[in-house]
């Protein structure tokens, strides 16, 4: 098993390097109250590598947060654009666990998740693409993101960056053959 | 405590700033244009299309007396105190209300006011004082009376349309406000997402494969010698049309342009300044012909390309047959066929909406130097082409792309250089595909 942070050892390792590192975002940083959790999460393919229709299984652990203080956690595995168009954005598998207890006092959650240590896991079957792209002006990336829902109204998101498929960097200009 | 950011800013992987405030400012302002569409149309509505539609549906007819007729003055003051004056013809009628006399000048429609005053005389010219003529007046005020009835459908349009347009836009936002308001964006992706698979077909794509574009259109054609024919995608083709287009429709004004000028100076009344604007106007008109003859000429000396290919969709790594044909007379100093791998773009700067292209693999199959056709015969080479067993696939969403295209780019000897372009698509390496040949 590997960790998302570990840096990947092929062609492309100043970018697995960069890219695999967690990005954290607060959509209410502005006037943080409290401190950022750190989630943690471990895929099953030692070097984040992946290719179409394998099994992606990973868990994840949210760490440095008090879990009454959860209201829900989404858990998705998203692919989406960058580069210089408009990012396009899609998403392979979304769930929502709601924490908060509902009206009628019940919770409902999968059995992967363990809201008092605030961890959980998930596996999905791969799609045959898009695969990850390293282009020049289009960049395609495969991500797994847990997002946090306080109950004060901020969330918490943190993304976590895998590969689809071994196509190597464009490089602008090459000629092959 | 620092105040709450009311606008996006990235910082690195990072963006600061408030979605929700965004959201809450969006929805305000969908908000009030709803409400303002709404307003629009009420007044719109009572005070336009309802009276409109009582005279046609609730007045009732009778037929009355004209005893008198006259022009009503209607003066319209602007800021800087200068005055502007409306004629319109008053006519006075006398008609029969449940045995009452009823004597009442007639309602008009503010489009039966006329600028020019001797426009407004000239219909009144047309009504004979002790004419019995048709009228309808108001039941609820029996002094209404109008001469005409009928719809202004303009009118009906602007109160439909303006109001209309303002309703949709604004409960558009607002509901995509409501959508996106405290919702992730992968939850909406997930969402929308479905609803789009239940209510509209997405971007065609290949089944079980998505992202990557269907390649239905690109097999439906056979070839003559190897299995498929490539439709083209030929920038000279959309030269020669906008060409013409432009021509058509420049032409077509220079000749109404030139038919005015002609009665004036058949007439005898040259206009200078008429004659002035045509002359450059004809210049661009025959410039216009020129460029899209010698569109025409170019596009019919080089010939039609053909390019077929021995399977499809393309599977990285394998081995394809690809037949080049050029027919026409022209000669050629040089033909060169590409295998190319282009990248799309398209993104919003400002008001515009642009899209980038670049060319990010480029492979050349083959260079042919003078090329001499034989008279009757076209230009024919099958060449082999491997596919690198690492590329990556054809990809296609919203506002991005990664196509493959095979492209021959020709320098004729008498005529500027061209370029033709045959997409192909390619699917991932190590999948199975039904119409690619094998290693």
């Amino acid at each position: 098993m590997g960790r998302a942070s570990d840096a990947n050892s092929d062609a492309r390792e100043n970018i697995s390097m960069k890219e695999s590192s967690r990005i954290e975002q607060s959509t209410f940083d502005s006037y943080q109250i409290q401190q950022n959790p750190r989630i943690s999460v471990v895929f099953n393919h030692e070097n984040i590598q992946y290719t179409g229709s394998d099994l992606l299984r990973i868990h994840y652990v949210v760490e440095s947060v008090e879990s009454c203080s959860v209201a829900a956690i989404e858990r998705s595995v998203v692919w989406y654009t960058e580069g210089k168009g408009e990012e396009d954005f899609g998403v392979v598998f979304f769930e929502r666990i709601q924490i908060d207890k509902r009206n009628d006092g019940t919770k409902i959650l999968p059995k992967s998740v363990n809201t008092d240590q605030l961890t959980g896991a998930l596996a999905i079957d791969l799609p045959q693409s898009p695969l990850s792209y390293e282009g020049i002006i289009v960049k395609i990336r495969w991500c797994v993101r847990i997002r946090i829902f306080f109950r004060s109204g901020r969330d918490f998101v943190s993304e976590h960056i895998f590969f689809l498929g071994n196509v190597p960097l464009a490089q602008l200009s090459e000629k092959i053959g | 405590m620092r105040l709450p950011t009311f606008f996006n800013k990235k910082r690195g992987n990072r963006r600061t700033g408030l979605p929700v405030w965004g959201s809450l400012g969006e929805g305000i302002y969908h908000a009030v244009l709803f409400v303002a569409g709404l307003i629009i149309g009420v007044l719109m509505l009572a005070g336009i299309a309802v009276p409109e539609w009582r005279i046609n549906n609730e007045f009732i007819g009778v037929d009355g007396r004209l005893i008198g007729k006259g022009l009503a003055r209607h003066t319209l003051r602007d800021v800087f105190g200068g005055a502007k004056y409306s004629w319109r013809p008053a006519l006075l009628v006398q008609y029969d209300v449940d045995g009452d006399e009823v004597q009442s000048w007639n309602t008009v429609h503010s489009s039966e006011t006329h600028e020019t005053r001797d426009v407004a005389v000239h219909q009144l010219d047309n009504w004979e004082l002790g004419a019995y003529v048709r009228c309808w007046y108001d039941p609820g005020d029996i002094e209404t009376v109008v001469l005409k009835r009928g719809y202004s459908w303009w009118l009906w349009l602007l109160t439909l349309l303006l109001p209309g347009a303002l309703v949709t836009f604004g409960a558009t936002g607002l509901l995509h406000s409501l959508k996106a308001w405290g919702r992730s964006e992968e939850r909406q992706a997930a969402q929308f997402g479905r609803l789009l698979e239940t209510f509209a077909s997405p971007l065609p794509e290949s089944v079980g494969f998505p992202t990557i574009p269907a390649c239905d259109n690109l097999v439906n054609s056979p070839g003559m010698m190897l299995r498929f024919r490539l439709p083209t995608e030929s920038p000279e083709l959309w030269s020669l049309i906008g060409a013409g287009l432009f021509s058509g429709l420049w032409n077509v004004v220079v000749v109404l342009l030139a038919v005015n000028v002609g009665f004036n100076v058949v007439g005898g009344r040259a206009d200078l300044w008429l004659l002035g604007l045509l002359a450059p106007f004809v210049v661009v008109g025959v410039a216009s012909i020129g460029l899209f003859c010698r569109q025409l000429f170019f596009v019919t000396a080089v010939g039609p390309t053909h390019v077929e290919i021995s399977g499809h969709p393309l599977c990285p790594g394998n081995n394809y047959q690809v037949l080049l044909s050029q027919a026409g007379s022209a000669s050629f100093r040089k033909l060169e066929l590409f295998l190319e791998l282009e990248e799309q773009a398209t993104f919003r700067q400002g008001t515009d909406v642009r899209t980038e292209r670049q060319i990010v693999w480029q492979f050349l199959i083959r260079r042919w130097k003078d090329v001499e056709p034989l008279p009757g015969t076209p230009f024919e080479a099958e060449e082999q082409l491997q596919l690198p067993s690492k590329a990556m696939h054809s990809f296609h969403s919203t506002h991005n792309a990664v196509s493959w295209r095979l492209v021959l780019r020709g320098v004729p000897k008498r005529w500027p250089a061209f370029e033709r372009v045959f997409p192909v698509v390619v699917f991932p390496a190590d999948v199975p595909v039904s119409n690619g040949e094998s290693k």
